[in-house]
């Protein structure tokens, strides 16, 4: 099963059109990714939806870097029971 | 004319002037009449003091049973009594909405007359609507009205090409002997002179109602004419210097001055078939006539008929204060209407679902600034309709959640969230970026999608809406 952050970046790469490889952790969605505002709106639904998991929408929305979502994901996965990596 | 230029200097100002005693926002913008307004009548100057109308008991009559009738599907009996029970709350205690007419005809009309009446409304009075025959006046007292509206129509397309008479002399003497059986009957009659902007005024219409007169002066007064002023065909104008029959000035003149028909024995009845409707009523309540007969929305024969909220607003402007009138009925009269498939134009005055929908451009923010900006009074409170932002390449997801939630009318924690409207606001991004848009996107086009994307709202919605 494929990492938290590996399911993160193939989501933004989708959502964003860019190569997964050029995602890194420290990579701010908005001004490293370029995401405009309505992307951040599909990233946050669609993150919701690859996982399995509903997200406070300003929290979510706050997120600004790959590897912020990462930990918050993964807290609010921990929080619903929604298991993750094997 | 000279031409002599004059100089109008700058009133600089730091503060804004925004004219509040003419646009309070509280109220629709008031009207604020001054100084006498001359019509020349036969050559001669006569003049008009519009400032008295504030005094004046000028009122809105109601025929949408009847007119507004003409123009659809019958309504079930059901559907007017809860019309009719909206109307007397819209009018209010003091009877802004004094009367409407029924029909007489069939056991629905009868039926549906006795429903109203039962609800004990003050207001409006409930009158009849028959035709000029004798024997009809039994079915006006067997349903209890004190009066009744009939036809007396006064063009010679009527009076020769309609009616048949041999001349212009039978027919008064049938009108004439039809009135006097009214008031046999004791039923006040209300001559509707069908068709008055194409008659022959001099050669006709003013020896009709000098008879007219002369009759009801024999009775008491409660029982006196009425005469109705009836633009079949919309040719009534408005403006100064306008020649009989289609001048309104002149005609009420003709009849208030020249006849001795009170004002609040006058009524005009309109026609929109050349767009002049709503002001011509207006015009024919400041030259004199005390009652515009109206319908809701406007719905009647043909083209329609001065619309009722129309002239509610129009009343509120000229009197300066509510009066009594219960402004917010409006839009539930319009959801009832829209609700029993009568269509209301998405940019139809007061009524609509845009009428107060800012166009691409100008954002909730500026909105939000300043309400008055944008709002032509505050909808909110007069018609429960908070102004709207028409959806663009700018309003971004708040505000395609603001207009989802609006739309499916959620409230609190039942409104849906900005993820959750991510597809919206995708399709409305892309319908600039790559269909390279350049307009504001409808309602229309956007309850297509919202019932695409939320079809669970979407039957919630309309089940919630029947």
């Amino acid at each position: 099963m494929a990492t938290i952050e590996e399911r993160i970046k193939q989501v933004t790469a989708r959502v964003l059109k860019i190569d997964p490889s050029e995602i890194r952790p420290e990579h701010s969605f908005a001004v490293d990714l370029g995401a405009e505002s309505v992307q951040s709106i599909e990233l946050v639904a669609m993150f919701e939806k690859e996982f399995g998991i509903e997200m406070e929408e300003d929290a979510a929305l706050s997120v600004e870097t790959v590897g912020g979502a990462v930990d918050f994901i993964r807290n609010v996965c921990k929080m619903q029971g929604v298991k993750t990596e094997g | 004319m000279a031409t002599e230029r004059k100089s109008h200097p700058l009133v600089d100002a730091e503060r804004p002037n925004l004219l509040e005693d003419r646009f309070p926002h509280t109220l629709p913008p008031l009207i604020r009449l001054s100084g006498p307004v001359v019509e020349y009548i036969d050559g001669i100057p006569v003049q008009f003091d519009f400032g008295t109308i504030k005094n004046r008991d000028i009122v809105i009559t109601d025929t949408t049973f009847r007119d507004g009738q003409q123009s659809r599907p019958p309504y079930t009996i059901d559907q007017m009594v809860h019309i009719y029970d909206l109307l007397a709350k819209l009018g209010g205690p003091s009877g802004v909405v004094r009367q409407t007419e029924f029909f007489l005809y069939t056991k629905n009309d009868r039926e549906t007359l006795r429903r109203c009446q039962e609800l004990g409304h003050k207001f409006p009075e409930c009158t009849g609507w028959i035709r000029a025959v004798k024997g009809d006046f039994r079915l006006v007292k067997e349903a209890g009205l004190r009066e009744t509206g009939m036809l007396t129509s006064c063009s010679d397309y009527h009076i020769f090409h309609k009616l048949k008479f041999p001349s212009r002399k039978a027919c008064i003497d049938s009108y004439c002997d039809v009135v006097k059986a009214a008031f046999d009957a004791g039923v006040r009659p209300r001559c509707h002179l069908e068709d008055v902007t194409r008659a022959d005024i001099d050669g006709f219409v003013l020896p009709f109602i000098d008879r007219l007169m002369e009759i009801s002066d024999k009775f008491p007064p409660e029982l006196s004419a009425k005469v109705r002023l009836c633009d079949t065909m919309g040719f009534g104008l408005s403006f100064p210097g306008a020649e009989l029959p289609r001048s309104i000035p002149k005609l009420i003149y003709k009849m208030n001055r020249e006849c001795g028909v009170p004002s609040d024995r006058l009524e005009w009845h309109g026609h929109n078939d050349f767009h002049k409707v709503h002001v011509n009523g207006a015009t024919a309540w400041l030259y004199g006539c005390n009652a515009v007969n109206t319908t809701l929305f406007g719905f009647g024969e043909r083209t329609g008929n001065p619309p009722l909220e129309g002239a509610i607003i129009e009343y509120i402007a000229i009197k300066g204060g509510l009066c009594g009138i219960h402004t917010p009925v409006i839009t539930e009269l319009a959801d009832y209407m829209r609700s029993i498939g009568l269509p209301i134009p998405d940019n139809y005055p007061f009524a609509g679902k845009a009428f107060n929908t800012t166009s691409a451009g100008i954002h909730a923010g500026g909105l939000r600034q300043d309400e008055r900006i944008y709002n032509i009074f505050d909808t909110t409170t007069l018609l429960g309709r908070p102004p709207r932002v028409a959806i663009t390449d700018k309003s971004g997801a708040d505000g395609v959640a603001h207009w989802l939630n609006e739309f499916f009318g959620l409230k609190g924690d039942e409104r849906i969230n900005k993820i959750r409207v991510h597809e919206l606001a995708r399709w409305v991004i892309d319908q600039y970026d790559v269909e390279g848009r350049l307009t504001s996107i409808s309602d229309q086009e956007l309850e297509t999608k919202a019932k695409e994307f939320y079809p669970d709202y979407w039957a919630r919605c309309k089940a919630g809406s029947k």
